[in-house]
């Protein structure tokens, strides 16, 4: 449904509790990965000005964040990680460059709805309604973002679709340390929905299934979160903590430098793919199951060599704070940061190594019990990159044999392509694709 | 989308009592007398099909002729199947003829484990029809019962209606996966019988939605015909192969063609002005 302008007007506010909520919107889609805690938020309100009996609790600035849908790339690549993820992987009823298309069509219709909030329809009361509801009649943009990717299999199974594939995507085949399960892998889309809350990454994937029951079918899924952060005392970036208990994302590349994510994320045209794939990545998704309990029986140091940083700082072997940037020149042995730590395999930080980096952006999870009574929980790992080949690809198979493999156990996940983003109002989710192929030389069927 | 924006049309219209589609349905009840008078016959003709096949079905039980039971298990289900909604408002009956042993907690072991799914464990897994005789008489009695119970039923129109949706729910959330008939691999023919169920209560309402909304009737006529044309495929002998035989893609079109005419045919009611 076209976003109903009229009706995402906000109640009024007094104006200096507009600049706080907004102010509070700003600092919570800043480089923090999250945003304040409510009661960080309440403690803001009372310091700088008095509360109302009737106020809304400031959770709604975050409600009213919202991210742009439209863009030359799609959003929650290098948006800022908020709090609650969720990727789906979906078989698509496709069999025409009519029907993807239409597909397509349809998937950006909605997700310029839900990103950007509106009301939902409210029908006669004889009628299911047309939204679950789970967030009531108004919907707030609540920072979600909706990414649109497309698997391998989508192009194989379809002779019309093979030859634009992009050139690097493929099915994802079973590293060493891998137990995948093949009802937890592949697809032929995936949808990654990040927001505030994981209300709202439910509620659009529903809205998603009941809209386009007729082209998706759900394959599996997996929904994580980030813990919240508070800063630190002297205002520096800290990363939130994996289920291991280890800082996660401090060495990821800068997503807020364009010229950077220009080289390390987004299709260009120095890549070698087809002109349609121009402003998308590869998104790889990984479902690694931690053995916790184990983990959690590992002395603390042995904990710190496997990942080579320290545990509650986040800092290098070799350094003081998070921030600090391992010497591994002048540890050529491994005396200080072993050879084979997760981080110095992943990235050797040699010049060559500039060519494999990645840009991680996971999200931990917690399923239950294992038929061993085991917790179920784990990192839903999800990383962008413009070259698959050089990017996941290398740096796993560079972390193949790690000692970190004896507490963590890949079961699922998949490689999709991102869709490039859609320009302007008007333009739809993969329509250079769609062109592409309206406009390609003979028909096979 | 589109199909939301005719909903809320015609919702529009149902509301506030314009001309069109609300004003033909000042008296819903008028114009289903004849629809629900079909239909019970339906119904009846598939009961006492029940009762027929189900004698037969737990007479092979009883005389210990294990091939004959096992052919018999599939096509006695699909009457009920296809009348499940209505089975459905006795819920005892419906749990004693057709529950799943996941039912229960103790599982197949569960004493409380009777009807057609504790006949086809024993048959399948245990390629027996040793101790089976009480489950089957009591199978008989039951769908017995059913069948009296239903002929002094008043049918409630919105029942009946919603009956298409609910078959379409079921398909959707245990027939796809291959799970109901988890021991004999004999889904399709429930999918199909459902399926059937749903197509019978829509066509005998199509022509009182027809005219206000021929996009709707021809969405879900193409949507049943993906459906049927795509278990044609698989059809063998008198009824279809193993599960297990059907193929990913064709498992994909069926889930999707199934879940659409789930939402679709759950606005019949309310297009029909039921409440
Ligand atoms: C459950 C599995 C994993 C856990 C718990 C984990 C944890 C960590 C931690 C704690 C760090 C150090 C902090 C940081 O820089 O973010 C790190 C760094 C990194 N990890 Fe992982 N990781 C996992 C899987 C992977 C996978 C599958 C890959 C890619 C194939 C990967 C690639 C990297 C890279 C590239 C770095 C940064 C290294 C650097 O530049 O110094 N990780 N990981």
């Amino acid at each position: 449904m076209p976003r109903d302008d009229s009706s995402t007007s906000k109640p009024f506010l007094a104006t200096d509790r507009r600049r706080l909520l907004l102010g509070l919107g700003a600092a919570a889609g800043g480089t923090l990965a999250g945003s304040l805690c409510p009661a960080q938020a309440a403690r803001a309100g009372t310091t700088s000005e008095a509360e109302h009996v009737a106020d809304a609790p400031l959770g709604t600035a975050r409600l009213q964040q919202r991210q742009p849908f439209h863009g030359p790339h799609q959003a929650g690549i290098v948006t800022p990680r908020p709090a609650a993820g969720l990727v789906a992987a979906f078989d698509v009823v496709v069999q025409s460059p009519a029907d993807l298309e239409r597909l397509f069509r349809a998937l950006t219709v909605r997700i310029a709805f839900l990103t950007q909030g509106g009301r939902t329809p409210q029908l006669d009361p004889k009628l299911p309604p047309a939204d679950s509801g789970i967030l009531g009649p108004e919907i707030e943009p609540d920072n979600l973002t909706i990414t649109v990717g497309l698997g391998a299999a989508l192009f194989e199974n379809r002779p019309w679709l093979r030859p634009f594939k992009p050139k690097h995507l493929q099915r994802m085949a079973g590293f060493p340390n891998d137990a995948l399960d093949p009802e937890l892998c592949h697809g032929d889309l995936s949808i990654q929905f990040c927001a505030n809350t994981p209300d709202s990454n439910i509620h659009a994937l529903r809205d998603l299934l009941k809209n386009l029951s007729d082209q998706l079918v759900l394959r599996w899924l997996q929904d994580g979160s980030v813990p919240v952060v508070a800063p630190a005392a002297d205002g520096e970036k800290q990363s939130a903590r994996n289920l291991l208990g280890f800082r996660d994302g401090t060495a990821n590349p800068d997503s807020g430098d364009p010229a950077t994510m220009a080289r390390v994320v987004w299709v260009g045209e120095a890549n070698d793919e087809p002109a349609w794939a121009r402003g998308g990545s590869y998104q790889v998704v990984r479902i690694i199951r931690m053995l916790v309990e184990s983990w959690d029986r590992t002395p603390l140091g042995e904990q710190q060599r496997i990942f080579g940083r320290k545990k509650v700082s986040g800092a290098p072997l070799d350094g003081r704070t998070e921030a600090d940037v391992p010497d591994y020149a002048a540890d050529p042995d491994g005396r200080v940061t072993p050879l084979d730590s997760h981080i110095r395999r992943a990235n050797p930080r040699t010049p060559e190594a500039r060519e494999h980096l990645i840009l991680r952006r996971p999200f931990n999870y917690a399923n239950g019990v294992t038929k061993s009574r085991q917790l179920e929980q784990g990192l839903l790992f999800v990383c962008y990159q413009a070259d698959l080949e050089k990017g996941f690809l290398t740096v796993q198979g560079r972390l193949d044999g790690e000692p970190l493999e004896e507490y963590v156990k890949p079961i699922g996940g998949g490689y999709f392509y991102a869709l490039p983003g859609v320009p302007r109002p008007g333009d739809y989710l993969g329509r250079p694709l769609v062109e592409a192929l309206a406009a390609r030389p003979s028909t096979p069927s | 989308m589109k199909l939301n924006r005719l909903l809320a049309g015609s919702a529009l219209a149902l509301a506030v009592g314009l001309p069109g589609l609300a004003a033909a349905k000042v008296e819903p009840s008028l114009e289903l007398v004849q629809p629900l008078a079909d239909y019970k016959i339906y119904i009846s003709e598939k009961l006492q099909k029940l009762v027929d096949d189900t004698t037969a079905f737990t007479a092979a039980i009883e005389a210990g002729e294990l091939d004959k039971a096992k052919a018999l298990y599939a096509p006695t289900r699909a009457s009920y199947e296809a009348v499940e909604p209505v089975a459905e408002l006795f819920g005892d009956l419906d749990a004693a003829i057709d529950a799943r042993a996941d039912d229960f907690e103790k599982r197949e072991k569960d004493p409380n484990f009777t009807g057609f799914h504790r006949l086809e464990y024993g048959l399948w897994e245990k390629d027996s029809t040793k101790g089976l005789a009480p489950v089957a008489d009591k199978l008989l009695a039951d769908v017995t019962e059913l069948q009296g119970r239903v002929v002094d039923l008043p049918l409630p129109p919105e029942k009946v209606v919603g009956g298409a949706a609910d078959l379409m729910n079921e398909v959707a959330a245990s027939k796809i996966s291959g799970e109901e008939d988890r021991y004999s691999h004999s889904d399709l023919w429930d999918f199909q019988a459902n399926v059937d169920g749903a197509e019978k209560i829509f066509e005998l309402v199509e022509p009182l939605v027809a005219k206000d909304d021929p996009a709707f009737v021809q969405r879900v006529s193409a949507n049943f015909k993906t459906v049927d044309d795509t278990l044609a495929k698989y059809r063998a002998g008198q009824g279809f192969e193993l599960y297990d035989k059907l193929s990913e893609s064709d498992r994909t079109v069926l889930s999707a063609a199934v879940n659409t005419l789930a939402e679709d045919l759950a606005t019949l009611r309310g297009k029909l002005g039921l409440n």
